[in-house]
Parts: C-alpha cells; sequence; structure tokens
C-alpha cells in the first residue's frame, strides 16, 4: 500500500510547479480576480498558450492524436498544481470536446475539427442546459431537423458559458423526436457566426458571466452531427467523465483557505492575535481535516480511472464532499475575518484577497452544478452500493 | 500510488476473515462478553497456533517479524469480524514491547499465548506520561495506580509507565496480589478494562533504559494509534456492508426501503465518510509506518477516523431501527467499539489541536 507518488508522479508534479512558478505571478491572480469572467483576460490567454506550446492541453489525449496520454493521477496532480497556484483551468474545448471527438468522431470529423482545436482556432462552450432540461437533460427541447444535406436547429441553450468569446458551440440537441427521450439525442457543432444564433448575458451572482444561446432556424453541414445520430446522452455523460477530475478537486478551495490561514496567522482584532481565538483554531482544524479527506478522495477517483475502472460512484463521492466543503470555508472565511469577511476584491483593504466573500456567493454553484448533490447521492447508491433502482 | 495491499497482507487479511466468520458468530459474542478473559481458552489458543500474536515480535522470540502495516492490516480485519479485544490487546501488547525492547525473554511467552501482557499507562486523572502520578522507588518497586488499563485482570505481566528519578520509566510488574491488586471496572467496548493499585509491587525486570522512557513510549503510542485506525477503518466498513444490506432487504410501505431517497442518500453519506476514513487511516499507516510523514497526516486521520466511524455506526443504527437494537446484533458491539477506540486513541480535541498549532503557530 503505497500513498506517496510514484518517482514519475513526483517528477511531473515538480516540472508542473516550475511552470507555474515561471508563468504565474500577482498580474495574472489579479487579472483573473478582476475579470470575473472565467479567466479569459489577456494574461489568461497567454498562460493557456504557453500551457499549449508545453503540449499540456493534450495531457489526457491519446499519443496517437498528439496527446502525453498521461495518467489520470498525473492528470488530478497536474489540476491540483493549477488550481491550487489560482491559474486559468485548461479549456473544456481540450479536456471535454476534444477527447469525445477522439473517441466517437469519423476519421474525417477528427480531420476536420482535431488541427483547429490542436492550434487553439477555435473554442467551444457547452449547450447542454435548457430552461426545462437541467438536472433531467434527458427532456431538452432544442431541435434539429434534417433538410436536405443540412440540419435545421432551433431552440435555446441555457448556462451556455463562453458562447460570447468561443467560435464554435457544442451543443446536445433532439434529432429522434419519436424515440424514448434518452434515445433522441445527438451531439452537434454550431459555428456561433452562423446565420441565427444570437447570444444573450445572463449575470449570475458571484460576478460571472455566462449566456443564453438562441439558435433560430440556424443550418448547418449534415457532418456537424458527431458520432451517431441519437446517442448524444450518452456522449454528454462520457464527457462528463473526462471531467470527473476537474469536478471533485479541491485545488480551489485549498487555496483560498490557505489564504485565509496567512490572514489569521498575522491579523489582529482588540488586541489580540486571531490565532490565539480557539473558535478559531477549532474551526481551521477541522477545514484542515476535511480538504485532506476531499484530497484522498479525489485521489480516490483517479486511481480508480488507472485500473480502467468507470469511477461514477468514487467522482461523486468527491464532488459531493468538495462542494459542501467550499460552502463551510467560505463561511468560516467570512465570519473569522468579521467585517472584513464581507469585502470585495478590489478594495485595498480586503483581506484573503477578497475571495471569502466570492467564495460565499459561487460555493452554492458548486453543489447544484455539474449534476446536482441528489443525483450524486443516488449515483453513489445505485453504482457504489448497488441499491436497488425499482 | 497503490491503494492495495500486497499478496501476503492480503492473505493474512483473507485467514483472519475466514476465522472471524466461522468462530465470531453472535452467541459466541454474547457468551464471551461473559468471560473473565473476554474470550475462552481454546479459541486463544488457536488465534496463537495461527501466529497472529506474533506478527509484532522478532522471529528469536516465534513471532514473524510484521511491520506496523502487517500489523495493521491483521487488526483491521479483526475488528471486522468482532474479533475478541482480548486478541487485538493482546496483538498490540506484543507489538509494543517488542519494539521497545526486542530481546525480552517476556515475548516468546506471550507469542506462544502463555502469558499475557497489559499495557498500564493511563490514570485516573493523567493521560500524558508527564501527568503520571505512580512511580518506580529506588527499591526497585513499583506504587501508585493505573486506570482503565485494557485485559488488566486476565494478565500476568503489567507493562507499567510510571515515573522516577531523571523522568520518565518503563518496567515489567507481576500481577501478584497483595502488591498488585487488579479491579474489574465495567465499561464498554469489550477490552476487559481494570483499574490497579500498585503498593511497593516489585519490578520483575526493566524495559528501556531507567528516566529515558518519554520518547520510546511517544512512538510506541502513536503505533498503537495507528492500529486504532485500522481497527476503525475495519469496523467501519462492516457497519457499512450490515446497512446496505438491510436496506436492500428490508421492506415497508410495500417497498425495499432502499427506494427512499431519504435511505439511499443515507448510504451514501455512509459511504463517502468510509472511504475518506479509509484512505486517511491509510495515508498515516503507510506513513508512520514508513517514517515518511509530511506534516500532520496521524493527526488528520485521528481528528477524522474516529468520528467518521461513529458517525457510520449511528446512521447504521438508525436505518436498522429496532432490529439492530438487540443485544445479540452485532451493531451494537462495533458501535462500542467504536467510542471506545476513539475515547483511548484517537479523541478528537488533541487531534485538532496539533493541526491547528501546524497551521498557525509554525
Amino acid at each position: 500500500m503505497d500513498y506517496d507518488l510514484s518517482p514519475r508522479e513526483s517528477a511531473w508534479r515538480d516540472e508542473v510547479r516550475a511552470f507555474i512558478r515561471d508563468h504565474v505571478d500577482e498580474s495574472l491572480s489579479r487579472e483573473t480576480r478582476e475579470v470575473g469572467n472565467e479567466g479569459r483576460g489577456p494574461r489568461a490567454r497567454k498562460f493557456l498558450d504557453a500551457l499549449r506550446d508545453r503540449g499540456w492541453w493534450g495531457l489526457s489525449w491519446p499519443e496517437a492524436y498528439g496527446g502525453l496520454a498521461k495518467t489520470a493521477v498525473e492528470q488530478w496532480i497536474f489540476i491540483d498544481e493549477i488550481e491550487t497556484a489560482g491559474a486559468p483551468m485548461l479549456p473544456l474545448t481540450a479536456t471535454s470536446v476534444a477527447p469525445t471527438i477522439m473517441r466517437i468522431g469519423t476519421e474525417e470529423q477528427k480531420r476536420e475539427w482535431l488541427p483547429h482545436i490542436n492550434n487553439a482556432e477555435i473554442d467551444f462552450a457547452l449547450g447542454y442546459s435548457e430552461s426545462e432540461a437541467g438536472t433531467d437533460l434527458a427532456s431538452l427541447r432544442t431541435r434539429a431537423d434534417l433538410d436536405g444535406d443540412e440540419w435545421v436547429v432551433n431552440g435555446c441553450k441555457m448556462w451556455n458559458t463562453m458562447a460570447h468569446m468561443a467560435t464554435h458551440n457544442w451543443i446536445a440537441v433532439r434529432t429522434e423526436p419519436d424515440a424514448p427521450k434518452h434515445k433522441g439525442i445527438s451531439m452537434m457543432i454550431v459555428p456561433m457566426d452562423a446565420p441565427g444564433v444570437s447570444v444573450q448575458a445572463i449575470w449570475v451572482w458571484p460576478g460571472l458571466r455566462t449566456n443564453a444561446l438562441f439558435l433560430d432556424n440556424v443550418r448547418v453541414p449534415r457532418s456537424y452531427l458527431i458520432g451517431e445520430r441519437g446517442m448524444g446522452f450518452y456522449y454528454a455523460a462520457m464527457a462528463l467523465n473526462f471531467e470527473r477530475l476537474s469536478i471533485g478537486s479541491v485545488g480551489m478551495a485549498r487555496r483560498h483557505f490557505r489564504a485565509l490561514v496567512n490572514e489569521v496567522r498575522t491579523r489582529e482584532i482588540d488586541g489580540r492575535r486571531l490565532r490565539e481565538d480557539p473558535w478559531v483554531r477549532e474551526r481551521l482544524a477541522r477545514l484542515q481535516v476535511e480538504i485532506d479527506a476531499a484530497r484522498m478522495l479525489g485521489l480516490e477517483t483517479a486511481v480508480a480511472l488507472d485500473r480502467g475502472g468507470v469511477p461514477a460512484s468514487e467522482s461523486s463521492m468527491a464532488k459531493i464532499y468538495v462542494s459542501e466543503l467550499t460552502q463551510k470555508i467560505a463561511d468560516a472565511g467570512c465570519e473569522i475575518l468579521g467585517l472584513n469577511g464581507q469585502t470585495h476584491a478590489q478594495e485595498p483593504s480586503a483581506l484573503a484577497e477578497g475571495r471569502m466573500q466570492w467564495l460565499y456567493r459561487i460555493a452554492p454553484m458548486l453543489a447544484f452544478g455539474g449534476g446536482t448533490n441528489e443525483v450524486q447521492r443516488d449515483i453513489i447508491g445505485f453504482m457504489g452500493y448497488g441499491l436497488p433502482r425499482k | 500510488m497503490n491503494f492495495t495491499p500486497t499478496a501476503e497482507q492480503q492473505e493474512l487479511m483473507n485467514a483472519v476473515r475466514e476465522f472471524a466468520t466461522r468462530e465470531c458468530t453472535p452467541e459466541r459474542l454474547l457468551a464471551w462478553e461473559n468471560d473473565a478473559g473476554g474470550i475462552d481458552d481454546a479459541t486463544l489458543r488457536a488465534v496463537a497456533e495461527l501466529g497472529w500474536l506474533g506478527v509484532g515480535a522478532p522471529e528469536a522470540a516465534g513471532g514473524t517479524d510484521g511491520t506496523l502495516v502487517d500489523l495493521a492490516c491483521l487488526v483491521e480485519e479483526c475488528a471486522r469480524g468482532l474479533v475478541p479485544r482480548s486478541v487485538t490487546g493482546a496483538i498490540r501488547a506484543v507489538a509494543a514491547l517488542a519494539e521497545l525492547d526486542p530481546a525480552q525473554p517476556l515475548l516468546a511467552d506471550l507469542v506462544a499465548g502463555r502469558k499475557h501482557l497489559a499495557l498500564a499507562l493511563d490514570e485516573e486523572t493523567a493521560r500524558s506520561a508527564a501527568s503520571y502520578r505512580t512511580t518506580i522507588g529506588r527499591d526497585a518497586t513499583v506504587t501508585g495506580g493505573k486506570a482503565y488499563v485494557p485485559d488488566a485482570l486476565a494478565a500476568d505481566v503489567h507493562l507499567v509507565a510510571a515515573r522516577e528519578d531523571g523522568g520518565l520509566g518503563l518496567v515489567l510488574v507481576e500481577n501478584r496480589a497483595p502488591a498488585v491488586r487488579t479491579t474489574a471496572v465495567k465499561t464498554f467496548g469489550g477490552d476487559r478494562q481494570a483499574h490497579v493499585a500498585y503498593e511497593r509491587a516489585p519490578v520483575a525486570a526493566r524495559v528501556g533504559a531507567p528516566g529515558g522512557a518519554e520518547t520510546p513510549l511517544a512512538r510506541v503510542w502513536r503505533r498503537q494509534t495507528v492500529l486504532a485506525l485500522a481497527e476503525m477503518v475495519g469496523g467501519m466498513d462492516a457497519v457499512l456492508a450490515m446497512a446496505v444490506a438491510y436496506v436492500k432487504e428490508r421492506e415497508q410501505f410495500g417497498q425495499k426501503i432502499a427506494l427512499f431517497q431519504a435511505v439511499r442518500h443515507q448510504i451514501a453519506d455512509m459511504g463517502t465518510t468510509c472511504t475518506a476514513a479509509r484512505h486517511l487511516a491509510w495515508q498515516a499507516i503507510t506513513r508512520v509506518a514508513s517514517g515518511t510523514e509530511e506534516g500532520f497526516e496521524l493527526a488528520s486521520a485521528a481528528a477524522y477516523v474516529g468520528q467518521a466511524f461513529k458517525r457510520v455506526c449511528w446512521a447504521s443504527h438508525h436505518l436498522h431501527g429496532g432490529a439492530g437494537f438487540v443485544v445479540e446484533h452485532r451493531m451494537r458491539f462495533h458501535s462500542e467499539r467504536a467510542q471506545s477506540l476513539c475515547i483511548r486513541y484517537t479523541p478528537e480535541a488533541p487531534a485538532l489541536a496539533e493541526i491547528a498549532a501546524a497551521l498557525l503557530d509554525s
């Protein structure tokens, strides 16, 4: 039994850390806070370009597609280090869309899309949810009808984050209206400059922009349906599989916890050092224990992936645990910093980079987004412990 | 990273599992509760013959010179199968003495199950060595009192930690009246505790140098804590498995209760807790074993695992309802052990204090 990194894993971690030392500085961190928008300011773009130059967009890709075919544990190390450093994460184009095309696309589709992704000429937003299809994704209504050699797409996608910056959209559409609802969905690529595509901004509580995507008689070539017709729901589930390590990563929470601890170490209130307050000490120690536990759950997912399994139950455990822990860290952080804990990041007086109130605002999303925690608990019951479905 | 035991360790664990399934039946668990030694002689002999008592002892003493990880594998399975605490207590005592004094002649008798040793450390108002009041006199006798000593009544010899000139000493004392008076104290958890009064009790042998026991004892105690983590993980797994089996089988309102989302979600949370606990525990076990701790892994595991075991037990009791509340049911044995192990080895407050100090004071 060995909980230590192997020499190869250690060397990889050192390489990632060295890269972060060379490419992440305070100005990048400040930009990700200020833009308040998915980390796509000029410095973030430069950082992502540097990752791409290194070949690291293809961390998880098979070698046949120019990827590095890193193990899941190595990918976990990468995610953990990047998040802990507060650097921008790889775009979903690289981590979700590209691997899906590699698995399910025809040879022609691979030739058409993968080189452009590799060269960062195209960037996708992901369009799954709709206003009436959230947790129950299979009830989505956006439809595509074949007209000659083109699909005609009509409908509206919600929470289409990055659509205002993306060149393309990766959407789930109903192509088989008469099939059972899980079997009537296909995955399709829609260029953002196609006539009939429009985007409306939706601003959400943590100060992030997401979008509604409107598709009004949008015509796309027949070959833009990726993989097989009617398999879209399963492809979406597969794409989620590629995201399991990120979704269950405690890196971001850990980063903000560290910032909080650093403030507590030096701050005084009423002439007394905050770190001497027994309530503060106990609360921080409890959170640290939970962070340690969360890291273990994330690693468990990675180890299970490397054994060749589909760690649905394991990754659900990590997702639930990290999302609920982030809420606790945010709440404790705001309270421990006292009146300063409500301060926005742009205020010069803000402690812990002003992130505690931001974390407090974004934390609820972690629990309902990415598959609600209720669904995750069902998955653990069904997949992890074989509980009956009916 | 590799989260699996070696083939040899797995073999040992399988053997324990088979033994426990065969021997540790509800009827015998109840009978052992009423046995002064916590186990009948025949079963204890069988355990000794299987070699478990000597896993932590050197080969010269008839042991197998196993590592701390081997010991953890062993006691995890013992706990899963509710093997009597007298057995894990004996395994622990042998390991402790072997770590302190591998050449101690008593070890051979302990390994063979001919004699039994109790670790007499805590006192009624002292849990840390600095506060012990029991003393070793210059006339080589022990005077004072030890409290909540597991297996003290049935033990032939006590390993006593006491103050002496120049610091802390460790000695072996024969459990013989009138100098040693042992009084059973009714506690739960099945580890047969007793209070012991020593009145000029003769030292049978010294363990380590006079006055120099503080560091070795602290080291032994960390390793004993590590074994508690393994026991907790084994017990927790058993409790979860019982709960899962029960909710799949129990019907109310015309359906299996597992179909209720409120029930399913409790299983999910228990599973998550057990998974995190297992890995925190085993990370601590392997790091302490190899001396490669990077920070406060042991404190973190102690703070999490003990509480987790109790939480999982209570959830399982809840899901079992009345069925799990009868004295024959295995649930309450695990629940008692959860609290008993937690109080002794992994109390939450000092573990959190250690972590807070590492975060804030260094």
